[in-house]
């Protein structure tokens, strides 16, 4: 028997999840609603998502190679990245804006930090926070109405809101999508349909959305009307701006959240309550994209608290309990 | 080894460049870095400011005490901070109202009053003289390409008094370069490039 | 039954136990040369007592015991000394000293074994502990710990429980299932015997629920028996590590390292042990030979072994039918925790539970790629430690916040490493932070 053998340490066996599964996984997750944009919101939404991802993967590529390292775009997480970021864009905004939204967050926010699983915010939400800033008029006012893709002077239903106003679509038309909004936060019933997935494959934990959706929902209807508790509007609180698209693509991105599924509840509860407190007393109407940023910056500090009982925490905590009964 | 004099004017500007290799003089390079002409204008308040004090320093240094030496510094630093805080106000209003509180606040400036304890405290005035100089032109530069940068990105312009370069706007400039987050980007991301710089040739002395 | 608790982490791995659960107990037969490790044990190595040329009978003691935590060696068969010598242990990784026995194929009976007892009513408790020391009796799930030791607590540790460990979580392996379809009368006279020696009252069978023929095999023969109890617990890797089958079992939680289950008044053995203890009290039977499974892709027909410790590795797999097709890897142990091996005229040690044969095509090479921080190796880890941080503060030398974070408390499973989706070695970093930990621990005390 001379027969070669491969000798490593031990698994021998190993789970079949990649990391380019996973990632493979949520762009999959992502094109139901992708679709629904270019449905909704026409070509111009088409352009502005294929502008955002080849940016992206463009920008990896092109950083890496200019760093000879090796170049990694076959994983994926560039173009998650970049639809990510087109989907947080409003469908009317010029074509530079997603550009230079990609290129920002793969290499300022994600490469010149080490890279997948380096970079301490989310890139897409890196991206869209400096293109909101840089260009706040063509970024913030640049809605189209859903169908017609005429350009709309009229504000987003959270703008309404926020204005005191009362007028919003009703449940149905919010659950399809059919509202001004951002490219891919307007279609619940797709992204849902794209969470669920996500979910059913284990890809994503349920803690984080929930904590975020369920934060946003009881402190809208405790908090939402003013002048009267308990009252508000929760589930539109929801339904209407990225609460969705936030919570099961953004908040639940692995690298710039906890690691431990309690920390992951925190994160979640956390970047809805910052939401919450930027739509009803900040000065955005909306308040996602700094709520996730927020929260991916105190990931850190909560990974650090946040650990798991240990096998044999009791009979340790017990020790230290008898030793300073004994003192 | 004593260095040459030509050298305590050079340093300033990258070996001990105030605010990419030490780090200091934080609070003007952030706040009055949005065009060029901010900068230069800050910067030549510091130069003055740095250079007298040195100077001064220098001078008086066998006569002042140790024990209480940081108080008289910063009456040796407060006296050329009012004299150019007046000159601006009487020749320069416009720019003194950009500037505003941060021409008074020199005489808290990190650089002034590190320059006066590490550097003039021990050496002679002509070393001192240069040493401000050089610093204080190293930080001016600083706050240029810092107020360069900011002002091309953020106003899709560059301004030097009635020049403008160029003369058509290229791109739809990015109002958060105006910001302070885009001064820290800025800042970051210059750090980072010279500190790679540094790294590199140093690594190529070694070799 | 008992009321299982809540258990804490573990994977659902594929099992791949079909492929060998039903072949029946082969007796392997002799090969041509027998290889016995002084060392086979957790502690001291045992010591030679032949030299070469020596004739030894089957049962000898050829190698005794050196110090409290130790354990004996005797010859498999009869036949003569070819030499005492350093040679390659597989488990160990290093040079061992061994001896090296060929077969002269009588197979003669040395006069020390001799029954002992027909019932376990029948032969004293310090008999007992006495006859497990003298046979070399270690646990052969795989930690080889001398089981004497176990069966003397310090009289301060009371022990009520006794659990029989018969869950066998490592995919692949089939040798305990086995034991316990073809002969539970035995397994259960050896937990018995096991159960007297310690003095404990209460005896828990546990057996996987995956299992269901062993499970009923079992229920039947521990019938006649009151103070033995049944346990299916849900199949999970890795339930058959002994502290995860006490949180799963009794509720409680074994000490943090240097903890050890008699600290909650708990002992655990194999059915390997205790059916090798069986041996010892009907036949006198020393610890020579134990169940193989030799199974994996990789082999033509899968088998399970009544195999002679010493056996070389290629003979079994001979013995199999041989390879398939290419081989990729020959795992000693299970395929989560074994050792792949570089060797195949490496012997089978008394810890040796089977030989995983996989085909070269199921061995991917894959790229390490850079943590993503999924945290799914937190979920899976059955200690409840945060793997991630230990590996990443041992790859980067921190090794006093690897501390901090329980390093030491890590059993290296492999459930982290094998749920890693950037298939990070992550066992691999934190054994290496241990042993650092463990060698600068060493380096303090040498100081003092």
């Amino acid at each position: 028997m001379g027969e070669k053998l491969i000798v490593t340490p031990s698994p021998h066996i190993k789970s079949p999840r990649t990391v380019k599964g996973v990632m493979l996984g949520v762009v999959i997750s992502l094109l139901p609603a992708c679709v629904g944009a270019v449905v909704l919101f026409g070509m111009n939404a088409l352009l502005i998502l294929i502008t955002s991802v080849v940016s992206a993967v463009v920008a990896e590529a092109l950083w890496q190679r200019a760093t000879k390292q090796e170049i990694t775009v076959g994983d994926f997480s560039a173009v998650i990245t970049g639809l990510l970021l087109a989907m947080t864009l409003p469908p009317g905004v010029p074509l530079y804006v997603p550009a230079v939204g990609s290129v920002f967050a793969i290499v300022i926010a994600k490469q010149i930090f080490g890279g997948l699983g380096s970079n301490f915010v989310n890139p897409a939400l890196a991206g869209r926070a400096f293109v909101l800033a840089a260009w706040p008029m063509s970024v913030a006012g640049a809605w189209l109405n859903p169908l017609t893709h005429d350009a709309v002077s009229s504000p987003t239903p959270l703008a309404v809101l926020k204005g005191g106003g009362t007028n919003i679509p009703g449940l149905w038309d919010l659950l399809i999508g059919n509202r001004t909004g951002s490219l891919g936060e307007t279609s619940i019933i797709l992204l849902l349909l794209g969470g669920l997935f996500l979910l059913v494959t284990k890809i994503i934990d349920w803690r984080t959305p929930v904590g975020f959706l369920g934060t946003l929902f009881v402190g809208t209807w405790i908090f939402g009307k003013p002048g009267a508790l308990f009252q508000g509007d929760g589930l539109s609180a929801i339904l209407l701006g990225g609460a969705v698209l936030g919570a099961f693509f953004m908040a639940t991105d692995y690298v710039t959240s906890p690691v431990t599924p309690k920390g992951r509840l925190i994160f979640g509860i956390g970047a809805g309550l910052v939401t919450l407190l930027i739509r009803l007393w900040g000065g955005y109407p909306e308040g996602v994209t700094y709520g996730i940023l927020f929260m991916n910056l105190m990931t850190p500090i909560i990974d650090r608290f946040v650990v798991p009982k240990y096998y044999g925490y009791e009979h340790d905590a017990r020790a230290r309990k008898s030793a300073e009964g004994k003192r | 080894m004593k260095r040459s004099l030509l050298h305590e004017f050079t340093k300033g500007f990258i070996e001990e460049n105030a605010t990419f290799r030490m780090v200091i003089g934080m609070c003007p390079t952030l706040a009055v870095t949005t065009s060029v002409k901010n900068g230069f204008w800050m910067g030549v308040a510091v130069i003055f400011v740095l250079t007298f004090s040195n100077v001064f320093v220098s001078l008086l240094r066998k006569m002042i005490p140790d024990q209480i030496r940081i108080p008289i510094f910063v009456i040796l630093i407060a006296t050329p901070v009012v004299i150019v805080e007046l000159l601006m106000r009487a020749y320069l209003p416009a720019m003194y109202e950009i500037l505003g509180v941060f021409v008074p606040l020199i005489v808290v400036n990190c650089i002034i009053i590190a320059r006066a304890e590490a550097f003039a405290y021990k050496e002679s005035v002509l070393r001192s003289f240069l040493d401000g100089l050089g610093i204080g032109a190293g930080f001016t530069c600083n706050l240029m390409i810092i107020g360069g940068i900011r002002e091309f990105l953020g106003t899709g312009q560059i301004a030097l008094g009635s020049f403008v370069f160029p003369s058509v706007k290229l791109f739809e400039p990015l109002v958060v370069m105006l910001t302070p987050p885009g001064g820290f980007m800025t800042l970051g991301l210059l750090m980072a490039i010279l500190n790679i710089a540094v790294a590199r040739s140093a690594q190529k002395k070694a070799h | 039954m008992v009321n299982l608790k809540r258990g804490s982490g573990g994977i659902a791995v594929p099992e791949k136990k079909e492929l060998s659960s039903s072949a029946k107990i082969v007796d392997a037969g002799l090969p041509n040369e027998l290889v016995l490790f002084l060392s086979q044990h957790t502690g001291a190595p045992a010591s030679a007592l032949v030299k070469a040329g020596d004739s030894v009978k089957r049962g000898q003691l050829v190698a005794s015991t050196q110090g409290a935590v130790s354990a004996a060696v005797h010859a498999p068969t009869s036949g003569k000394v070819k030499a005492v010598e350093d040679r390659y242990h597989p488990v160990q990784g290093r040079l061992c000293q061994a001896i090296v026995l060929e077969p002269d194929g009588l197979n003669e009976l040395d006069e020390s074994v001799r029954p002992r007892a027909s019932a376990v009513e029948d032969i004293t408790k310090e008999d007992l502990v006495a006859l497990a020391r003298e046979i070399g009796l270690v646990g052969l799930g795989g930690a080889a710990f001398p089981t004497a030791v176990k069966l003397t607590p310090p009289p301060n540790k009371p022990i009520d429980t006794y659990l029989l460990n018969g869950i066998e979580c490592e995919p692949y392996l089939t040798a305990d299932d086995r034991i316990m379809v073809e002969e539970p009368h035995d397994v259960v006279f050896g937990f018995r015997a096991l159960m007297k020696s310690a003095g404990v009252k209460r005896g828990i069978v546990c057996i996987e629920d995956n299992k269901p023929e062993a499970i009923e095999a079992m229920r039947e023969a521990i019938k006649p028996f009151g103070e033995l109890e049944l346990a299916v617990v849900p199949t999970r890797y890795p339930r058959g590590g002994e502290k995860q089958l006490i949180q799963v079992v009794l509720g409680r939680e074994v000490p943090p390292p240097p903890g050890l289950p008699l600290d909650v008044g708990v002992i655990v053995s194999n059915v390997g042990t205790a059916y090798a203890m069986a041996q010892a009290v009907q036949k006198g039977l020393p610890l020579v030979e134990r169940i193989v499974t030799v199974t994996g892709e990789g082999v033509k027909t899968p088998c399970n072994f009544r195999s002679l410790i010493g056996t070389p590795v290629s003979y079994l797999i001979e013995l199999a039918g041989g390879f398939s097709g290419p081989v990729g890897k020959v795992i000693m142990g299970g395929p989560m925790m074994g050792v792949s091996l570089k060797d195949l005229n490496a012997p089978i040690v008394k810890g040796t539970s089977g030989l995983v044969v996989l085909q070269r095509g199921q061995i991917k090479r894959e790229k390490v790629l850079p943590c993503i921080k999924c945290g799914r190796c937190v979920e899976a880890c059955p200690m409840g430690l945060l793997p991630v941080w230990i590996a990443a503060c041992s790859d980067s030398g921190y090794l006093e916040d690897a501390e901090k974070y329980r390093a030491m408390d890590c059993i290296e499973c492999g459930c982290c490493a094998y749920e890693c989706p950037s298939k990070r070695p992550l066992v691999q970093s934190i054994k290496l932070a241990k042993n650092r930990i463990t060698a600068k621990r060493r380096a303090l005390a040498a100081k003092k």
